[in-house]
């Protein structure tokens, strides 16, 4: 394993070393929201993050496949040891030109969201990590850091101030008095909007990717139809850009409540069990395919 | 199975075509492409992303025409061809087909896309 001090060489070089070495393994990324990039012969074939959802969680929320097909395939393909894209076209659930479309938006969605938050140290592993769902061929990653850049540059083109993933979003007065379906998934959009939710829970909630969620709210924005507040100090998760680690909240709810602090109340936490570890204890036991990554 | 770019190729063989790409109206986003690509393709693929939706805005669904199928451009010297093919979840995918007007018309283009566009997400 290699760690790479961002301050000495960017991101995007050390992604041009894996591609111009073929490298096949995993580029683990730290920061926020951090993620993983797998690469074979150098080319990209699935990134994950928390920053944006997966494949898994958008077929799922969108109601594309039921979670009971879904189940179904991944309990075959692991007993087949075949690979998930593949039990996914045979059963008929998606074709597999749409599934490779799919796969690519989702990606290209991933990367944006893993290099538009903060990195702060990346290391590649020489690994065969198994990922469920991989796009074969594997796309080249000069073209998706372009589209990552395009898609910055063209959420920066908007008027007012930059949209973050991690802006909170609420109606105005003037949504709560929409008349007919606005259409073009913003009904949704503004049927989960409730003042708490981000802008990237917004997209895990409504199973579109990041992007697309972010670019539609800025649209929304600008109609008048939401609003988008930056996050508080406190509320930022560890790693996530201007976050300090210690500081005090001193922000409300929404609604003027005193905001409720992961460390503080509820019951006492035995020594070396820590809520995230019972939570990572009970993941295990469900089933693989709702281990995805849940907005609340 | 054959992959997206080699459903896309199959365009190539079209009298006239240069370039088929696919593009994501959502984002703009070029998924996948064959043929010949200009520099500028990545600006121009976000401009008819944004010109399929404001033409689905102004006659999509609920309107009194119905959804908007296809958006055909004709230039001095190129035809360009788009269809909309349904993809859920999202807005769908646009296949832009670029073909030179000098070697075909707007009907035998149209009617060579729709024969092959089917098959590029089967």
């Amino acid at each position: 394993m290699d760690t790479v001090d961002p301050s000495r060489a960017p991101f995007g070089d050390a992604l041009k070393e894996c591609v111009d070495s073929k490298f096949c393994g995993v580029l683990w990324v730290e920061g926020w929201p951090g993620g993983a990039i797998y690469l074979e012969d150098g080319r990209i074939i699935a990134c994950h993050t928390p920053g944006a959802p997966s494949l898994e969680v958008i077929l799922l929320r969108s109601g594309r496949i039921s979670e009971s097909d879904w189940n179904a395939a991944f309990t075959a393909a692991a007993v087949s040891d075949n690979q998930m894209t593949a039990e996914l076209t045979s059963r008929g659930l998606v074709g597999a030109g749409e599934l490779e479309a799919l796969l690519r938006t989702t990606v290209a969605d991933a990367v944006f969201a893993l290099v538009s938050g903060r990195i702060a140290s990346w290391r590649t592993e020489l690994s065969k990590e198994s990922y469920s769902l991989l796009l074969s061929p594997g796309v080249n990653a000069a073209w998706l850091l372009a589209e990552a850049t395009r898609r910055t540059k063209a959420l920066a083109a908007f008027p007012g101030p930059a949209l973050s993933a991690l802006d909170r979003v609420a109606l105005t007065s003037a949504a709560a008095r929409r008349g007919p379906p606005l259409g073009q998934g913003r009904d949704e959009i503004l049927a989960l909007a409730d003042g708490r939710r981000t802008a990237r829970d917004l997209a895990f909630a409504s199973g579109c990717g990041l992007y697309t969620t972010m670019l539609q709210l800025i649209r929304m924005r600008a109609d008048g139809l939401v609003v988008t507040s930056p996050p508080s100090r406190a509320s930022k998760p560890p790693g996530s850009p201007e976050a300090e680690p210690g500081t005090e909240d001193s922000d409300g709810t929404t609604a003027g409540l005193p905001r409720r602090r992961k460390d503080r109340g509820g019951l006492p936490q035995p020594s070396g069990l820590s809520r995230r570890n019972v939570g990572g204890s009970l993941q295990m036991l469900r089933p693989r395919s709702e281990r995805g990554i849940k907005p609340d | 199975m054959p992959s997206l770019q080699e459903s896309l190729h199959r365009f190539l063989a079209v009298d006239g075509v240069r370039m088929a790409v696919l593009i994501d109206i959502a984002t703009g986003m070029i998924v996948q492409l064959a043929g010949k690509a200009g520099p500028d393709l990545a600006v121009t693929a976000s401009c008819v992303a944004d010109e399929a939706r404001a033409a689905r805005t102004a006659l999509g669904p609920g309107q009194p025409a119905g959804d908007v199928d296809g958006i055909t451009t004709v230039t001095t010297t190129r035809l360009h061809i788009a269809r909309i093919l349904r993809s859920h979840p999202g807005e769908g995918l646009l296949l832009l087909v670029d073909v030179e007007r000098s070697s075909s018309n707007v009907a035998l283009a149209s009617l060579r896309v729709d024969e092959l566009a089917p098959a590029v997400l089967a």
